[in-house]
């Protein structure tokens, strides 16, 4: 008897279910692999003290101890090496302060100005989206060179501010995680741009008529219209944005260095999480950090979900 | 139509091949699996006397292009000698023994590799590392210097031989001492740091460049002026930072930095310390072979790269060596040693051996380390070798000069106390927190590594 494999398939009733589930199966296998079983697995991990070679033992709570620990020890004013997650939490927390709501805002006016029927709008839309395309890697080396005290952007500062002094962007701790969040908006609100062009040209154009009836400005619409009607892609955004934010390693890495640039300025939790896996050899201890993060950006999501996140309808 | 859907079907089949490719990691991997699985099969089935070749995976470091070329040459010459074993060398070039350790969780750590001499207790306590002294014989390891094989000995059993060594010396730019009216290099340490005052003074060149950190050249400076050698066993250990010659010596070498670059900077004067990216270098030789600094402490594998990427720099003319500083206590330098270790995991720890055997052994030796002159012999009796490159040989001679020869060592987790010291010290060089503040945090790191 003839038995192959498509003749099986011609004869089930649920095709459509078969074919969906092989087409996605690719996915969702990896997204198992890579995700819910690397999850799984630090969870594991983070009761166990390790060093790659020997024997995992078991330790409890104490991985959770020792960031907790760390916590508690930078509230107190220890220096940086000293409190390295607390170091990375608060620099984390401060540039996602600054560049979600910026991100945000302007991906939105850029949407805008690119949903206008104006002549070139094609160009813009391709050179805003550009930054998204390229490796944040590439993005970051170039914007150190930019950053550099006699670099570009120095240069055009000291031309247009009269009276301006050169800043070392990146050797300078005030100033190092200002020029990485710079970076981050520069390259990330081109991509979130996308969104809202996409759920912009989905609003319906006769309430823009009946408003235009009504005798409402473009300012006016924009404001009364547009905005409340863009409201579940800025959740979704703002969501996306922090869970992006929250997690920053690559810009850090090249722009600030695996520790952090001057004074741990520019040191992240992502960055605290490598080093101690890799650095200090301590997987158990990055496992409950992760968690830690994890529980972080959980419950910050969550609760902007449940207070914004209810679409209009 | 059923044609389509064949069609349709070949394409998920595709789609899935490449996905599960992606995962198995590299495409040409699952492809070799897939040969030996097929060697294998036709072996159990035709059970022919075909000797299989073994491969051994070898990885190591690279110190420039031409030590890599050297070593694939040799990898070749062993092929010969030994036709059934395939070596293949792979080079992890930054951050090897996190690396290797981060391999061994994953299951896939080389056969042979480098370990430094700071990483070998980690390794050795954790038996990662199969006992040499299984396969050498005793004449074999008696070729070598005693002092070097220490770091790798434990409970009678010696885990790895050296391939090679090195010492700190003081490199110095000959013609920029002229410029500057010295006529001799510096003898103490508070010397060294007036002439690099004096040679920036008089000809604009930075005098000394050191790295951002780096505890292991410090110890130096400690143990010459009377502190004892620095031992990490456990927490209370930790009271080596307590000692007042400690405490004088390391602000000396953080004020090296802290006052003669960042203070300097700030005060808008000529710097007289910089570390190497200061002056648009990658590392001391870098800087030094741009002859953007006079003077720098480093190692013999400084000589090769010198020769290799500034042969118009000569030695002899140019520049020149001269044996570490000396302290109140005398003088003291430290020595670096890497074995070729063996995975006591490996499948062919027998062929592993041979490798091994191989290059450490007074042949592999001569052509890899003494002809390429790339650092110093640890086998004895090649002092007087013709092939000995002179300047390798000068740092020889100044041996009978030092009080001591620390090799880089200070107790079960060194390689981990380094990277933190020397993260402390660069803290306080770049002026963020105070000695003291350093010392607290060494102290702290010490007592949470070796706690338990």
């Amino acid at each position: 008897m003839h038995f192959s494999f498509s003749s099986i398939y011609e004869k089930t009733k649920t095709k459509e279910l078969i074919a969906g589930l092989a087409l996605v199966s690719v996915a969702v296998l990896l997204n198992m692999v890579f995700g819910y079983f690397a999850m799984a697995f630090a969870f594991y991990l983070s009761f166990f003290k390790w060093d790659y070679i020997g024997s995992m033992k078991f330790v409890g709570l104490s991985n959770y101890k020792i960031v907790f620990e760390d916590i508690i020890r930078g509230i107190h004013g220890a220096p940086y090496l000293l409190s390295p997650f607390y170091t990375g939490l608060k620099n984390i927390l401060i540039y996602t302060a600054i560049v979600v709501p910026i991100q945000t805002f302007l991906a939105i006016v850029l949407a805008a100005f690119a949903n206008q029927k104006i002549k070139g709008q094609q160009f813009f839309k391709v050179s805003y989206f550009l930054p998204a395309t390229t490796s944040s890697v590439i993005v970051a080396l170039i914007f150190v060179w930019l950053f550099m005290r006699n670099g570009f952007i120095n240069y055009i500062l000291t031309h247009f501010i009269p009276g301006f002094q050169p800043i070392d962007w990146l050797n300078n701790r005030n100033y190092l995680l200002l020029a990485i969040a710079m970076v981050a908006i520069w390259g990330t609100s081109g991509h979130f741009m996308v969104s809202f062009l996409a759920a912009m040209q989905a609003i319906p154009k006769e309430i823009y008529e009946a408003a235009m009836l009504d005798g409402a400005g473009p300012i006016k619409r924009f404001f009364y219209i547009t905005i409340p009607m863009l409201k579940p892609m800025i959740t979704y955004v703002v969501v996306m944005g922090l869970i992006g934010a929250l997690q920053m390693f690559d810009l850090a890495w090249v722009m600030a260095g695996a520790n952090g640039g001057p004074g741990g300025a520019g040191y992240t939790v992502a960055l605290d999480i490598y080093n101690e896996a890799f650095t200090r050899i301590r997987p158990g201890v990055a496992a409950a950090k992760s968690w830690v993060l994890f529980a972080i950006i959980f419950t910050t999501t969550y609760i902007f979900q449940r207070k914004y996140g209810r679409a209009v309808r | 139509m059923k044609k389509v859907h064949l069609g349709m079907l070949l394409l998920l089949l595709l789609f899935v091949s490449i996905g599960s490719g992606c995962i198995g990691g590299q495409q040409t991997v699952t492809v070799t699996q897939t040969q030996t699985q097929v060697q294998t099969q036709t072996q159990t089935k035709t059970e022919t006397k075909i000797q299989e070749k073994i491969f051994i995976r070898f990885a190591g470091w690279s110190a420039g292009e031409t030590e890599m070329k050297n070593y694939e040459k040799i990898i070749s010459e062993f092929e010969e000698k030994y036709p059934n074993i395939k070596v293949k060398y792979e080079v992890i070039p930054q951050m090897f023994h996190e690396n290797i350790l981060a391999s061994f969780g994953a299951g896939v750590a080389p056969d042979v590799f480098y370990v430094d001499s700071s990483w070998a207790p980690i390794f050795i306590e954790k038996g990662a590392l199969h006992p040499i002294s299984e396969f050498a014989s005793k004449d074999f390891i008696n070729q070598f210097y005693p002092f070097l094989l220490k770091p790798f000995e434990k409970n009678g059993k010696l885990y790895g031989l050296p391939k090679d060594w090195s010492m700190l010396a003081l490199f110095y730019n000959k013609k920029l001492f002229e410029k500057a009216g010295l006529t001799k290099p510096p003898e103490t340490w508070d010397e060294l740091l007036e002439y690099a005052k004096i040679i920036t003074e008089k000809t604009g060149v930075p005098g000394l460049a050191i790295y951002l950190g780096g505890f292991n050249r410090y110890v130096p400076v400690a143990v010459s002026n009377g502190a004892p050698r620095p031992w990490f066993e456990k927490p209370e250990d930790a009271s080596w930072f307590d000692n007042p010659i400690v405490k004088e010596t390391l602000k000396w070498y953080i004020d090296l930095y802290r006052i003669g670059h960042v203070q300097m900077v700030k005060e808008g004067k000529k710097p007289y310390v910089v570390q190497p990216s200061d002056v648009g270098a990658g590392w001391l030789g870098d800087a030094f072979g741009q002859q953007k600094v006079a003077m720098v402490i480093s190692g013999n594998w400084m000589i090769p790269f010198l020769a290799d990427q500034f042969p118009n720099f000569k030695y002899g003319e140019d520049w020149d060596i001269a044996p570490l500083p000396a302290g109140k206590a005398g003088r003291v330098t430290m020595a670096y040693t890497v074995i070729l270790g063996i995975n006591s995991k490996s499948k062919h720890v027998k062929e592993a051996w041979e490798f091994v055997k191989f290059v450490v052994g007074p042949e592999g030796q001569k052509e890899l380390v003494v002809k390429a002159g790339h650092t110093l012999p640890s086998i004895k009796g090649f002092e007087n070798d013709p092939d000995l490159w002179p300047q390798h040989k000068k740092t020889l001679s100044f041996i009978p000069m030092y009080n001591d020869l620390i090799v880089f060592l200070w107790g079960p987790k060194s390689g981990i106390l380094e990277n933190k010291f020397s993260d402390a010290m660069a803290s306080a060089m770049r002026g963020e927190i105070t000695v003291d503040e350093a010392i607290e945090i060494m102290k702290q790191v010490v007592k949470e590594e070796l706690g338990g």
